[in-house]
């Protein structure tokens, strides 16, 4: 074999360790990884992209460390894919792990290459994708691979609210590799093959002498049911990576930037009588907000996030007139519409997401207060409802609230209304602004005066009318331009629309401040 | 096995299933009162009435069984 190194013998190196690295950790272990439904790394990036537009780097990565027979166990790439792509025709960035490489082990260089492709993705400003398959860190390499760890989220923080940040988690993490996604804007699951832990089910056992298998301590329905930390569940990895694509469609690709706008083909002045027979005009009667919101966006198409958890409170994106709106909306069949820490949890992140990406709010109200109990008082409903409150008045993307019925007490503020900020705050006709509702506040009030007549019953049933007739109405809010508008049910969409079309320019400066401390 | 529990303190105004109906998720179970609303109970998920611990009427707390799936 002559020692000049040619063109075509140079080729035929890299061509072997391309091959290397493509092979992972072996026909074996992706065979095995098949059998349960899981794809390998590059299919799940080949299956998020654009067809042909991923571009890997950093492919002949590899790990430098020498502990532990480290370099007779090393892979090229060390057990992650990084690049770019187009998704939609939009550049995107991208990681994923790959488990059959070290279990998907954050080495060193693993943790470095994830840090470049993060900073690639801040320095263009374009969105980056996450797919996280991996037991955490590698121990190994010891105390060294820290600092890829810590690097990752370090580059979480810095892009947060700068670039949208997507993770998915595609198999059974723990530790390390479950704090980077947390960091991030939103977390996907696939059922059944991906769990999120701090602390798995075995140093639990020997701890606190609980039993409980990796699926029941931090299986999908855990997180997206019980937990609150996964938006999003998918039944299988290939709906977990489209859904992906679909909720990226609606984002900007970064915080200097509008979302994409899409032609409408649902009439913008579209009137729809059914709203007034979907909301009961009697407030004892509980309706699906769902039911709403669908007949009053685009296509009725609506992204929900986190659909099982704070069912009481619903949270997602949907589009008017073309440009995508974040909604934020109460559930009168849950929890009667109450406000608790988990619904005030949920929204407030949801606002402030909005806010970081030009997203404008639009709320859906009817909320009777906040749920009572010494469980939530107890749990901080005091702090947890106030990040609600910082939330949408730190805003300054375009709120418009929009009173269905019950607007009453505290509740209101959580829910954008004049002096939080709101551009437009809209009421139907039916609805009832007050501080405490009719019943209640007409006992209070005339507490002493029914002990006095003669038939109490009769003359608190003429106090309430009477009440109602002034004063809890949306009018007299009106009269003084604590409501702005008050619109018929069936012109809610073309009243949103001209609205949003109008704020579409909306522009505030706030005053210097490293930043605010909102409650946590 | 799955508890259909009470979401807080209320009454049962109504029960829509019997012992043996096949339920969806998100079914309506039982119509229930709380905070001056009446408002559905739903299946958590898919499954069989295994039996009912309730009837129109009843007074309950928070986390009480109202009814049993399998």
């Amino acid at each position: 074999m002559s020692s000049e190194t040619t063109h075509a013998s140079a080729l035929e190196r890299l061509r072997g360790l391309k091959e290397r690295a493509e092979r992972g950790g072996g026909s074996a272990a992706v065979e095995k990884r098949r059998k349960s439904g899981r794809l390998t790394a590059r299919e799940r990036l080949h299956r998020l992209f654009d067809a042909d537009t991923f571009v890997e780097l950093n492919q002949l990565a590899e790990s430098q460390a020498v502990a532990f027979g480290m370099q007779e166990k090393k892979v090229p790439g060390d057990g992650v894919v990084v690049g770019y792509g187009a998704i939609d025709g939009r550049l995107t960035f991208a990681y994923a792990q790959d488990a059959t490489v070290l279990g998907g082990s954050v080495g060193t260089i693993h943790g470095r290459k994830i840090c470049r492709i993060m900073d690639e993705a801040l320095k263009v400003k374009a969105p980056i994708v996450g797919l996280f398959d991996s037991g955490g860190g590698r121990i190994h390499e010891g105390f060294f691979a820290s600092k890829g760890v810590a690097g990752m989220f370090y580059r979480n923080t810095a892009a947060s609210g700068v670039i949208p940040q997507i993770s998915a988690m595609m198999g059974p993490c723990a530790g390390v590799s479950v704090y980077s996604p947390a960091l991030t804007d939103f977390i996907l699951m696939v059922e059944g093959t991906s769990q999120m832990v701090i602390t798995g089910p075995g140093v639990i056992q020997s701890v606190t002498g609980e039993d409980v298998t990796l699926e029941e301590l931090g299986g999908a329905r855990v997180h997206s049911e019980i937990t609150g930390q996964a938006h999003l569940v998918a039944e299988d990895e290939a709906t977990c990576l489209n859904t992906i694509r679909t909720l990226l469609a609606y984002l900007p690709a970064n915080c200097e930037q509008r979302p994409p706008s899409l032609a409408p083909d649902d009439d913008p002045m579209r009137v729809d009588a059914e709203l007034e027979k979907i909301v009961p005009h009697d407030f004892r009667k509980a309706y699906d907000m769902h039911a709403v919101i669908q007949r009053v966006v685009d296509d009725g198409v609506f992204f929900e996030l986190l659909p099982k958890y704070a069912r009481n409170i619903i949270t997602g994106f949907a589009r008017l007139d073309g440009r995508t709106i974040g909604i934020v909306a109460n559930q009168p069949n849950v929890l009667a519409g109450c406000l608790d820490v988990n619904s005030a949890d949920k929204a407030a992140r949801f606002i402030r997401f909005c806010d970081a990406f030009n997203i404008p709010l639009i709320n859906f109200v009817d909320v009777p207060g906040y749920f009572p109990g010494v469980k939530q008082e107890h749990s901080g409903i005091i702090r947890h409802g106030a990040k609600m409150l910082y939330a949408y008045a730190e805003a300054t993307v375009p709120k418009i609230t929009l009173a269905l019925r019950k607007e009453y007490g505290g509740a209101v503020m959580a829910m954008c209304c004049v002096g939080m900020g709101v551009d437009l705050m809209l009421a139907w006709p039916i609805a009832k602004l007050v501080v405490l509702d009719t019943a209640t506040a007409v006992n209070l009030i005339f507490r002493k005066k029914m002990q006095q007549v003669q038939d109490p019953q009769a003359f608190r049933d003429e106090m309430i009318a009477e009440y109602d007739h002034k004063y809890s109405n949306p009018f007299h809010a009106a009269s003084n331009m604590l409501v702005d508008a008050v619109i018929e049910p069936a012109r809610t969409r073309p009243e949103l629309i001209k609205a949003l079309r109008m704020l579409g320019n909306k522009q505030t400066k706030a005053p210097f401040r490293r930043h605010g401390n909102i409650p946590m | 096995m799955i508890d259909v529990t009470a979401p807080m303190p209320g009454k049962i105004i109504a029960v829509k299933v019997a012992p043996g109906d096949h339920v969806a998720e998100d079914q309506e179970m039982l119509v229930f009162e709380a905070m001056k609303m009446e408002m559905p109970i739903a299946a958590p998920a898919a499954g069989t009435v295994r039996s009912i611990a309730c009837a129109a009427g009843d007074a309950v707390q928070g986390g009480d069984v109202l009814a049993v799936l399998e």
